[in-house]
């Protein structure tokens, strides 16, 4: 495996390291032109420039290597993201008692779902190639539907904690005092995404389209593909959505029906 | 003006929890009337070693009072003695860290939250009326207990408190007085025992905040309604309760006839 790699390595190095120069040279001329207007961002550049080549030889090595194991690596890399990506929803609700652990089951049931369905269904293939480029796709959306629901439900429920104490002070349910506020939450997780299916070759050609069609794939069916996997991102995004906000509703409220959350 | 009697609703109902319509997005529980009288609850109110300390700091300092049935009881204090704190104790919006709320002798926390919310109503400094109509708002109480309110029972809710005809208004087009006294509409269409008033003239004019308290002591008066009012102006505390508590830092000073507690401070 690792000869495969050295082999592959080589083969390319040279045109890819004379790509990277020219994208460098570029780079370095916008440098030296923001110079002119006292704009000095050259040690930021250089640095940017040379962490970002290294840590993408990096990564590269480390997928080329990774792509080569089972279906079991594929799905260790898939809840490694996971967790990842609930790390990373979780900043947006900081001082919510277990955030982390809310946003893993939003995301896992989010994009698990999916993942797991589409593998049902044969639309996703059990290669690793397959799986983790796409399953990282949908974890990615998910994380985002994820964050985006949680920060607009806290913050509707934190700017209209009279609305809600006035419901609960006539004897309302917890969960219909702030259903308006769950129901805003879903909608703005979702919109990035509903937007992004409206636009969907009209304004962008995303990147499963267009990888399917520089590998050789048929256009129409590349198209049709990148499709599916918006809908299914859509989907993750909606669950994950979702989930992540009735979670917290229910850390919102205490089993004595008073609101945890003070005003923002 | 109708009856007194027609304030009191004269229809219970079961919840049906199969369909779920919308009103002004608020999720609405579908209901099935049965007719029966609720019967006008006498209440009184006990408080016994209250406290309530958070993060540390002591917000109300083992506060014992007993409110008996019928009687308005004003809270007065400089501002961070406590006072809504106390207030917001008393129908379990926030919970105890130590003592107990009793009605009618029964510790509140043997009575479900919801319910207890209902039997003891609360209007807020700040009206707090959800986006729609008045009638919209007016019914939302009763409409979590699986009861309807019909057009008459709005009707005279809103005669009772000087808005006839209110019923289809936005309460966005609402004055500040006009929207405090649906608030206290929407309270009373709960048919509560009890009545706790946080500030309810606070941040209204003058004439509108002598109109809003002339209703309600006009309100607790009829209904013989246990009424506890938090208050920073003591001319209203002299004119509508018949005792008052101070507090200060969170600590019981006095309590007595309003008139010997205002005259002592």
């Amino acid at each position: 495996m690792l000869a495969d790699l050295l082999n592959n390595l080589s083969s390319n190095l040279t045109t890819g390291l004379v790509q990277a120069a020219g994208a460098i040279v570029l780079c370095v001329a916008v440098v030296v032109a923001c110079r002119r207007f006292a704009v000095h961002v050259e040690r930021e550049a250089a640095v940017a420039i040379a962490r970002g080549l290294v840590q993408m030889v990096f990564v590269g090595v480390v997928l080329a290597l990774l792509l080569h194991g089972s279906l079991l690596v594929g799905g260790l890399i898939l809840l490694a993201m996971t967790i990842a990506a609930a790390l990373t929803a979780a900043r947006r609700a900081p001082d919510i008692d277990g955030s982390v652990l809310l946003s893993f089951w939003a995301i896992a049931a989010g994009s698990g779902a999916v993942i797991a369905g589409m593998l049902a269904i044969g639309m996703l293939q059990t290669s690793i190639t397959m799986l983790v480029p796409v399953g990282s796709m949908i974890i990615a959306n998910a994380m985002n539907a994820c964050a985006q629901a949680a920060e607009r439900f806290r913050s509707d429920v934190t700017a209209h904690v009279g609305q809600v104490e006035a419901g609960l002070a006539l004897g309302a349910d917890p969960a219909v005092t702030v259903a308006p506020y769950v129901q805003s939450a879903v909608y703005a997780s979702l919109l990035p995404r509903l937007d992004m299916l409206k636009s969907l070759g009209l304004v962008w050609i995303p990147g499963v389209m267009a990888g399917m069609m520089v590998s050789g794939a048929n256009p129409v069916y590349a198209g049709i593909y990148q499709f599916i996997i918006v809908v299914m991102i859509l989907t993750a995004s909606g669950i994950a959505g979702l989930i992540m906000t009735l979670l917290m509703r229910a850390r919102a409220f205490t089993p004595a029906a008073q609101l945890t959350w003070s005003r923002g | 003006m109708r009856s007194n009697q027609d304030l009191q609703m004269s229809a219970t109902t079961i919840v049906g929890y199969t369909n779920l319509s919308r009103d002004q997005g608020f999720p609405i529980k579908a209901v099935h009337h049965v007719s029966a009288d609720r019967a006008h609850e006498v209440l009184g109110l006990e408080t016994r070693n209250l406290s309530r300390c958070v993060a540390g700091k002591l917000l109300l300092d083992s506060i014992s009072v007993q409110v008996p049935p019928g009687e308005v009881l004003a809270v007065v204090g400089p501002s961070g003695a406590g006072k809504s704190s106390f207030l917001r104790l008393l129908n379990r919006l926030d919970e105890p860290t130590g003592g107990s709320v009793l009605l009618n002798g029964e510790d509140y926390r043997e009575i479900a939250p919801r319910e207890l919310r209902r039997r003891v109503g609360m209007v807020m400094q700040t009206a707090f009326l959800f986006p729609g109509t008045v009638a919209a708002n007016i019914s939302f109480g009763p409409r979590q207990h699986g009861e309807t309110l019909t057009a008459d029972h709005i009707a005279v809710l809103l005669d009772r408190v000087g808005l006839p005809g209110y019923q289809d208004r936005d309460v966005s087009n609402l004055s500040g007085g006009e929207a405090q006294r649906v608030s206290v509409a929407r309270t009373l269409a709960n048919a509560p025992a009890a009545l706790l008033l946080d500030e309810p003239t606070s941040a209204l004019d003058e004439a509108s905040a002598r109109g809003i308290e002339e209703l309600l002591l006009g309100i607790t008066q009829e209904r013989r309604m246990t009424c506890v009012i938090v208050t920073h102006n003591r001319l209203q505390a002299a004119r509508i309760a018949s005792r008052t508590m101070v507090l200060e830092a969170g600590r019981l000073v006095t309590i007595g006839p309003t008139k010997e507690v205002l005259h002592a401070c």
